[in-house]
This record gives structure tokens, C-alpha cells and sequence, in this order.
């Protein structure tokens, strides 16, 4: 609106000023004439030779307002030219042909850097392209003027000095400006682009989008924001502060922090979780297979209680596993590198791929596991082995906190467009500010913390695994009476199309259940 | 075609021996590589109904081995099935260019000797 208004009141100044000059010279010459009547009336003349006095005045009417236009126009035509070069640098529209400042009239009157200074600092705005006749009618000049630019130039050799990014863009999301610390690429078509790699979908793009949607001004920070995969050079972090004004010619204005020496030590400590436990993994095949052998090898000689003794064994190496995932999950999907290959699957095939481990633990620590997946529910969007530790977490969780013989019931629903898996306990359920805290990392309650072991990133991972996948899982809790986790998940009809479009590029890998094989992950667990 | 011969290329001892004792139980003709250069060699001559292949080889990296087999224009074991076993945590484009040319991608530390040999029968 404002730019609106501007722009009327330059096309509207110059009849205005018309019509005042009109005005003063109309009273000009009627003041002038009556002067001259009245000299030729008391002088006689009027009286002696009317024709006379009569002819002065009319010569004296017709001359005076020639004289006074000729000037009003020869004393104007500067100001309607830097007028006309204001209103077509505003890039309002008009008819009117921009005045060339090497006409040879503007270095007779003395306007041509006047006229060129406007141009200059037209040319020096932040959205040049959208004015390129002005830089064209620039381009033409012996003797650019840069004294206006300076402190453009200034600002900018600033900005390319500090260690902290800044970005502009319009309001097509293109990058109008970029300073040195920006990480900002060029792209195969030749445009800027931002080389951020954000976590899932919390991007800036879909911070736009919804920007877009529902804000006129906004503001949003991201942490811990790489603009590059681990393993490459150079990798610098940055909290990235986005300011959304919608209609703004600079409609989202970015600033990154690098913060990459605050960062790096996490991640080399993250790094380390990571080798650890790939470490950790050879000692665990080598037992859990070992296990597997010999139970079979034993299995006509061990005694009951010895057979008992095996399976515990075997349930504390497939935990222990389970929680090597976990670890290994969350160092990924902290170092932003959890990526979920979401196929079409049942969550009866899923269930399928712990089932066994599931019932060895439950029964090896007496809970009674009850599990109904029907095999019609709809299918989902899934990462199989992902998926199958959230479930383990779950029921995990639910034998650590339920007592010796709790019942512990899996149960799933349909609803519109999503599938919802239930984790049941009887347990010691918990309090409500335990519940809010439940997914943050390393979180464990004052009480669990001392009567149940647990690293206190099983929750937190299943949260991030879930949320990959385009769910939300959720709990109620009673204290005393158990707790209930639910997850719920997008069907694959309802997300396919969107997978197909390769839209979500953590999401971007789509198998087809065109073979069990393709699905390595149906056997983990 | 079910599955009889079998090719192991496996550097830790106690892993290949694990696989060795449990296939050949199981009834299959087992041959174990302990590193890369042999194991592509071994591959190379006999044609085998399936080899499981580790990534982290001395000598020669089981992608290389998988690359030097089947990257080329050449199927070069078109008679053998691949089943990759690892406990390396690898970026996702170096699995994925290695499950491209494999029939499956395991982790070891999630598959014991009776699930391994499950997969087998599948896969046969």
C-alpha cells in the first residue's frame, strides 16, 4: 500500500504545479493589465485615443501570457525531467521516456549529474533486477557517479567482514543478496541456493510454506545446522535465525551464527558413540551367535534350569543389542545422518521381525505379552528395522516398569488416513511432570533413576524414528494404575504419492514389496 | 535352484568359524575366505550358489569385491547370489551402491547362525 501511495503523489505533483503556475500567471496579468488600464485612464490617453489604449492593453494581455508560459515551461522542464527519472527509477509505469542524462540540454542547464546521481542510486537499490532500464540508462554514462553507492558499499564490505552469514530473499524465495560467510552455493541453472542440511522436517523451506499460509510477520531459530554431510570438508555449523515480513521486498531475511567451534567437540564426541559401537557390535554377533549354537547344539542335554539359563543369556544379548541401536540411532539422527527408507509394509510383518525376541523376553522376565495386529489393517510407510526398535523400545519399557506377572497388551486401530500401535502396561505408571519430560534425551525420573537401569535415550530415539516417519506417538499415564504409548502412523496410501515425488529427501528412498529380499531389514532384530 | 554351495569371505575368526560350523551342520558345501584378494578369487573360479560377503576385508574392501564382480558391463558371477553381512555402520550411498548389486544386506550383530540360515532357505 505504501509504494501505492508514493507512487500517486509523484505522477499527481506535476499538474499540481501546473495548475498553481497557471493560477499566478492569470493573476499575474490581470493585476498587470488592470495596472496599465488604470496609468492609461489617469493619463488621459484612454480618453484621447481609446483605439490606442484599447490595442496596448490587448497586445499587452496577449504578449505577457506568451512571455509568462515560454518561462514557466523554460523553468520547469528540469524539475518535470527529474521528476520523470524519479517516477520511472520508482519503476512506476508511465508513458514517458526516461530523460537521457548525455543529452546535450542537461550539461547546457547544468542537470546531468543531478539526473545521473538519481540514476546511480537507483541502480546501487538491493533489487536491481527488477530495474534494469535505470542501470541500462547508467550504462551509457562517460562519468558513473559512485558517491551515493558508498554507503551501500560500506554495509556490504561490514557484512563481508563479520564471521555470521546473512541472506536475503524476495518474495520468490530467491537469494537477492548473500554475504561471504553465507553458505550459499550456485546451483547447475546458475542460481544461488543455501547449502543447509536441516533435520527431517523442520526445514526452512517448510517454515515458509507455512509462513506463507499463516503469518505476516514471524520469526523462527534452528540449532546446530550443518551445511554439509560428515564426512566432507569443511563442515561448518550455524544457528540459523529466520525473520519472515510478508510482502517485504525483502520478504525473509536469514542470519547464521557459525558456530561450528562449539559444535565440533560434540560431534566428535559424537563420532566416538559412533565407532564405539560399531565396535561393540563384533563381540555381540559373536555371542549372540555362539548362543544360538550351542542351545541348539544342547538342546537334548541341558537340564530345564540350564535351558532357563540359556535364555536369559540370550535375552540380554538381544537387548543389549537393541540398545546399541539405540545409541547408534540417536548419534545419527543427532549428527542429522537418521535416514528412514520408507517402503510399503504391513505392521504384522514388522511385529514378525522381533516377535521371537519379544516373547523370550517377556517370558524370561514373567509378563504375559499379548499382541493383536489383524493382518487387514492398512499398510503403512515404514523403515522395517526402524520401526521394529520403536515397538521393542516400547514393550521394553513397559516389562522394566510393570511387575513380575503384569499383563502387557499390543493392540493397533485404523483411523482415516492413519494406523495407531498401542503399548499397554500395568505397571507403576507415572505422575504428569514426568510425562512432559519423558522424550527429552537422557531423561530419567528421579525414581526410575534409582530403581530401573536404562540410558534414558530409548524414548527420546523412538520419538525421532516416529516423527520420520510422519507420525506422533503419544502417552497417558496413571500413577500407580500404568502407562499406555501410542504410536501413530500415515497409511502408505495416504503418503505414497508424496514418496513417489521424492518431496521428502530424508523419505527419498522408496522400495516396492516386490520381494522380501529387497527388505534387508526383515531380519533384524 | 536351491542354494548348495556356499563362498564365506569373513576376516574375524570366530564369526567365519561360527558361519562354517552352523552351514555346514545345516547340510551345505561351505568354502571360507579370510581376506578380500582371495575371496575374489575364489569367487571368480567356482561358481557358487551364494557367497556372503563382509565389508571390512584386509587386502580388498567387500565393495570392491561386490564392484569388481558386478559393477562392470559383465555379470561376472551371474550363477551366484550376494548376501551382504556387516557390523560397519556405512553412509547410505555406499550401501546402497553395494545393495544394488546384492540380493541382501544384513547386519551380523542382528543375525544369528539360525536366523542366517532362514534367510538362506528363502533366498534358495
Amino acid at each position: 500500500m505504501a509504494v501505492a501511495r508514493r507512487q500517486a503523489f509523484a505522477k499527481d505533483a506535476l499538474p499540481k504545479l501546473k495548475r498553481t503556475a497557471t493560477g499566478l500567471i492569470t493573476l499575474g496579468q490581470l493585476l498587470f493589465i488592470a495596472g496599465t488600464g488604470a496609468l492609461l485612464y489617469f493619463t488621459n490617453i484612454f480618453h484621447v485615443y481609446p483605439e490606442i489604449a484599447v490595442a496596448i492593453l490587448l497586445l499587452q494581455a496577449i504578449f505577457g501570457t506568451i512571455i509568462a508560459i515560454a518561462a514557466y515551461h523554460i523553468t520547469a522542464q528540469p524539475l518535470k525531467d527529474l521528476m520523470a527519472a524519479i517516477i520511472h527509477t520508482s519503476g512506476e509505469p508511465s508513458a514517458q521516456t526516461p530523460p537521457n542524462p548525455n543529452d546535450s540540454r542537461f550539461a547546457k542547464n547544468g542537470f546531468r549529474d543531478a539526473l545521473q546521481m538519481i540514476y546511480a542510486l537507483a541502480s546501487k537499490a538491493p533489487d536491481t533486477s527488477q530495474k534494469a532500464p535505470a542501470q541500462n540508462a547508467t550504462d551509457g554514462t562517460s562519468n558513473p557517479v559512485v558517491a551515493p553507492a558508498q554507503t551501500h558499499s560500506l554495509i556490504e564490505a561490514a557484512l563481508n567482514e563479520t564471521s555470521c552469514g546473512f541472506v536475503v530473499m524476495n518474495q520468490q524465495r530467491v537469494i537477492t543478496f548473500a554475504n561471504k560467510a553465507a553458505p550459499v552455493n550456485i546451483n547447475q541453472a546458475g542460481a544461488s541456493q543455501l547449502s543447509l542440511i536441516f533435520n527431517g522436517n523442520d526445514t526452512l523451506d517448510a517454515w515458509l510454506d507455512e509462513c506463507a499460509k499463516t503469518a505476516v510477520h514471524a520469526e523462527h531459530t534452528w540449532v546446530r545446522i550443518p551445511n554439509k554431510l560428515p564426512e566432507e570438508e569443511n563442515r561448518r555449523f550455524f544457528d540459523v535465525i529466520a525473520s519472515y515480513d510478508k510482502g517485504a521486498e525483502s520478504e525473509v531475511v536469514l542470519t547464521l551464527v557459525d558456530r561450528t567451534d562449539q559444535y565440533s567437540a560434540g560431534e566428535q564426541e559424537l563420532d566416538f558413540i559412533a565407532f564405539a559401537a560399531h565396535e561393540l557390535r563384533g563381540p555381540i554377533t559373536v555371542i549372540r551367535g555362539y548362543l544360538d549354537v550351542l542351545q541348539d547344539e544342547l538342546k537334548d542335554v541341558l537340564q530345564d534350569d540350564q535351558s532357563e539359563l540359556f535364555r536369559r543369556l540370550t535375552v540380554s544379548a538381544n537387548r543389549l543389542s537393541g540398545y546399541i541401536n539405540n545409541i547408534l540411532n540417536t548419534s545419527r539422527y543427532d549428527r542429522r545422518h537418521l535416514k528412514m527408507h520408507l517402503a510399503e509394509a504391513s505392521l504384522a510383518d514388522i511385529y514378525d521381525t522381533i516377535r521371537d525376541d519379544m516373547n523370550l523376553r517377556a517370558s524370561a522376565q514373567n509378563r504375559l505379552l499379548s499382541v493383536e495386529i489383524p493382518a487387514d489393517l492398512p499398510h503403512i510407510a515404514a523403515d522395517t528395522a526402524s520401526l521394529g526398535e520403536v515397538i521393542g523400545n516400547l514393550i521394553d519399557n513397559a516389562i522394566k516398569y510393570s511387575n513380575e506377572g503384569g499383563a502387557i497388551n499390543v493392540t493397533t486401530a485404523a483411523k482415516g488416513d492413519l494406523v495407531e500401535l498401542s503399548v499397554q502396561d500395568h505397571g507403576i505408571g507415572m505422575p504428569g511432570n514426568v510425562v512432559s519430560n519423558l522424550f527429552q534425551k537422557f531423561y530419567r525420573s528421579h525414581r526410575s533413576r534409582e530403581t530401573v537401569a536404562g540410558t534414558g535415550i530409548g524414548l527420546y530415539i523412538s520419538k525421532a524414528i516416529v516423527e520420520s516417519h510422519g507420525g506422533t506417538i503419544n502417552v497417558s499415564s496413571e500413577e500407580g494404575r500404568g502407562s499406555t504409548f501410542t504410536i501413530s502412523l500415515p497409511t502408505y496410501q495416504s503418503v505414497a504419492d508424496k514418496l513417489k515425488a521424492g518431496d521428502n529427501t530424508n523419505e527419498g528412498m522408496i522400495d516396492h514389496q516386490n520381494g522380501w529380499i529387497n527388505n534387508h531389514s526383515m531380519f533384524r532384530g | 535352484m536351491a542354494i548348495k554351495t556356499i563362498l564365506i569371505i569373513e576376516d574375524d575368526r570366530f564369526i567365519g568359524e561360527m558361519y562354517v560350523r552352523s552351514l555346514k551342520k545345516a547340510g551345505y558345501d561351505v568354502d571360507w575366505m579370510v581376506d578380500g584378494n582371495d575371496g575374489l578369487i575364489a569367487a571368480r573360479n567356482k561358481a557358487y550358489d551364494l557367497i556372503l560377503l563382509d565389508v571390512m576385508l584386509p587386502e580388498r574392501r567387500g565393495s570392491d569385491i561386490l564392484t569388481a564382480l558386478r559393477g562392470g558391463s559383465e555379470d561376472l558371477i551371474p550363477h551366484s547370489k550376494v548376501l551382504v553381512l556387516t557390523n560397519f555402520e556405512q553412509d547410505d550411498e555406499s550401501r546402497l551402491a553395494m545393495e544394488k548389486h546384492a540380493n541382501g544386506y544384513l547386519i551380523k550383530a542382528e543375525i544369528t547362525p539360525s536366523k542366517l540360515l532362514a534367510v538362506i532357505q528363502r533366498l534358495g
